[in-house]
């Protein structure tokens, strides 16, 4: 039998489709009532993501669908848009999500998540460390579980520190120029960073944060109002001003931490502080230039000893969740301990659950654990407020300038502590 | 009571403009109205829920003494006076060089849209690699020209952020407004030049005498065009250098951006973009009045 297609049978055909796909409902409403749809919100590889938007796991993550009735869909964004986009559907009361990834931002949106975290299982929580809640506890109640131990350590090009005469890594600061001025050479530079975004966690701010605590000085005092226009601060910012000759003159204007990274890994910069992901990166020959020939250590100590920040990456379930109680499994299904074992297997970012970390398969994957756990035994406070981005960006401004020459390092803490005051005092 | 034909007809056009009005309302008038009253409001999500406070004027009475906004004022004003003049004087010569019979091919105007169809961010992504201090073609032209002895960090400091941001608008801005300028070049009559030939006139003089007074309605809507323009720049800011180093590059748009949606500040951040709007409502109203037909006498 042949049919005469003509125009009047497709646009009728056209018309069925168009009403069908305005009820999408219809004919799966049985279907529904019986799975729970999950949307979470994360960043997109490489930066840490979840099984299903990361390639891991991928397995475990269909069989926990189909065995908790969840269809689970992911909203993924490049890091640098995470926060604006949860600030504008927070705002508007649109938020979409079930769980959604957090940076440093809990105590910001707090209002809107839910503390769940005070109902995981102890075996799970005492299997964590007990400081990868300080980032996500609010007023004393747990908002968030971190996913991923992840803080700033030492990367180093082995061969390029052999070269400038040094068997191994710095241990101070004075190590550290020495270094850093040694391997300054041929057309490359001791040490590179991402200084051109002032904002945020991996921002220019929370650097000089980590030289703050090795000079043993903090953002905030007891009455919680800035405190750093201190002789801390000012050796911490100093620090970075005197590594300045001997810093890849780029660093002013990389705004993200993988233009830094890419130097590193192209061979033409010697050392940079970074998160646990560069261990995966700088071994993988379709990125790296330096296989084999990187390493990592702990962080140069300054003063008052050797510290860090928190990376603080985290899963928050949102108030207006209807599955709070799905979205919590499938947080703890993230936090299973293969899934935490693939995670850093297969994507480079480390676990956070202490019995993994201890693992001899990760630790031999993965040998930048062990540093990890042993910066971790040092200070590495992020400092993290409601208005974290608005501070950061006016320290990080000042210490820009610190670092371009036009003001001193005394000059640039003394305005970013009156700029910072001025901050703290509006939120009240 | 009897209606006339053109009440009639007035009436009907109203019915049928009625939809497109309500539309514009919704699109345009709520959103103008909303912005403005959020302006007079302390609105913030910081450490809490969404919380409105009247504060009548205090969020612009805070602009005053804020050195940010100061700052990205005036690097707005440097930016936009900078863009104006580049933009106009570079899209009248390309203008001028299509217009010549040598240019008159199809193929120069396609090659000279290339910019301006790229799409926003995509443009600034390709700047960022073509700035690139470590892999960027420019350093490496440059070098193997023997310009310069060692690569360049062209948005490492704030004079030549600024100046290459504006570099790049420029080629960004420079293909449409040609494009303008070339419609009102092919407007002059010829037998204005031919005139003008008669009377001796070189082709200098029949530039100054001919081509530009005719022109002067076309360059006063790009000069308009473009201010308006070049307030409302942000994805180069945005993808390039985040407003650094140092705000060296924070522009009013952007600005407005952060404080809103960065720091979460939304009245403040609605003052600073009501601002703008001011500026752009000025300009806006100008490039009307510029295109208002005019009556035989001149008079408005």
């Amino acid at each position: 039998m042949v049919h005469n297609f003509n125009r009047r049978h497709f646009l009728g055909t056209g018309a069925l489709a168009g009403a069908m796909a305005t009820m999408p409902g219809l004919f799966d409403r049985g279907a529904r009532a019986q799975s729970a749809a999950l949307n979470v919100f994360s960043p997109l590889p490489p930066d840490p993501a979840p099984p299903g938007a990361a390639k891991f796991s991928e397995d475990a993550f269909a069989k926990w669908q189909a065995d908790n009735g969840a269809t689970v869909s992911y909203e993924t964004l490049a890091w640098p848009q995470l926060h604006d986009r949860m600030a504008t559907a927070f705002a508007s009361g649109a938020a979409p999500w079930d769980i959604t990834y957090n940076c440093g931002w809990v105590p910001e949106f707090e209002s809107f998540l839910t503390p769940y975290a005070d109902n995981l299982p102890k075996a799970l929580v005492d299997d964590l460390p007990p400081t990868s809640f300080a980032t996500t506890t609010v007023g004393g109640k747990r908002y968030g579980a971190v996913f991923t131990l992840s803080l700033l350590t030492l990367f180093y090009n082995k061969e390029l520190m052999e070269q400038a005469g040094f068997k191994e890594a710095p241990k101070t600061w004075d190590e550290l120029k020495a270094c850093a001025k040694e391997m300054t050479r041929d057309g490359r530079f001791g040490f590179v960073l991402n200084y051109g975004d002032p904002a945020g966690i991996g921002g220019t701010a929370s650097y000089w944060m980590v030289f703050l605590q090795q000079a043993g000085g903090k953002v905030y005092g007891e009455d919680g109002l800035p405190a750093f226009k201190s002789d801390e601060g000012v050796a911490a910012l100093q620090m970075m001003v005197d590594l300045m000759p001997s810093t890849d003159p780029g660093s002013i204007s990389y705004a993200g931490i993988n233009d830094a990274t890419n130097v590193l890994l192209a061979g033409r910069a010697g050392m940079m502080m970074n998160w646990p992901f560069m261990w995966n990166a700088g071994n993988d020959p379709k990125q790296s230039q330096i296989v084999g020939k990187m390493t990592s250590a702990v962080l140069p100590a300054g003063p008052k000893g050797s510290a860090s920040i928190d990376g603080t990456d985290a899963w928050t379930i949102t108030k207006a969740s209807k599955n709070q109680e799905k979205a919590q499994k499938l947080i703890e299904f993230y936090l299973d301990a293969e899934v935490q074992k693939r995670q850093v297997l297969d994507t480079g970012w480390l676990p956070i659950r202490l019995s993994v970390l201890a693992d001899p398969e990760v630790q031999a994957k993965a040998p930048n654990a062990a540093v990890v756990l042993e910066q971790a035994k040092h200070p590495y406070d992020s400092f993290v407020t409601a208005d974290y981005n608005q501070v950061t960006v006016a320290i990080g401004t000042e210490v820009q300038k610190a670092l371009q020459g036009s003001k001193t390092a005394a000059q640039a803490i003394a305005d970013a502590q009156d700029a910072v005051t001025a901050i703290v005092k509006r939120r009240g | 009571m009897t209606t006339t034909v053109e009440q009639r007809r007035r009436r009907t056009g109203v019915f049928f403009v009625a939809p497109a009005l309500l539309v514009l309302a919704a699109i345009l008038f709520y959103p103008i109205v909303d912005s403005i009253l959020l302006a007079l409001q302390r609105v913030q999500l910081a450490g809490g829920a969404v919380t409105q406070e009247w504060i009548g004027l205090g969020n612009f009475i805070r602009l005053f003494s804020d050195p940010v906004f100061w700052r990205a004022a005036l690097n707005t004003a440097y930016f936009s006076g900078m863009e104006v003049v580049l933009v106009t004087l570079i899209s009248l010569g390309v203008a001028l060089l299509l217009n010549h019979p040598l240019g008159r091919s199809g193929f120069f105007r396609i090659l000279l849209i290339v910019p301006w169809a790229i799409a926003p961010v995509a443009n600034a992504v390709l700047w960022k690699w073509i700035l690139n201090a470590n892999y960027g073609i420019l350093n490496g032209l440059l070098k193997s020209i023997g310009v310069i002895d060692y690569y360049q960090v062209w948005l490492g400091t704030p004079f030549s952020a600024l100046n290459f941001l504006l570099i790049v608008d420029v080629w960004k801005s420079v293909p449409f407004v040609a494009l303008l300028m070339l419609a009102g070049l092919q407007r002059v009559p010829q037998s204005l030049y031919r005139a003008a030939y008669m009377d001796g006139a070189g082709p200098w003089q029949s530039f100054l005498n001919v081509t530009l007074p005719t022109m002067r309605g076309v360059i006063a809507v790009a000069i308009v065009l473009q201010t308006i323009w070049s307030l409302r720049v942000f994805d180069l800011v945005f993808v390039l250098t985040r407003g650094g180093p140092a705000d060296a590059t924070a522009l009013l748009n952007f600005l407005a951006y952060r404080v809103t949606f960065n720091f979460l500040d939304l009245g403040y951040g609605s003052a600073i973009a009501n601002v703008i709007f001011a500026l752009t409502f000025v300009l806006a109203a100008l490039y009307v009045w510029l295109l208002w037909p005019r009556d035989v006498r001149g008079a408005r």
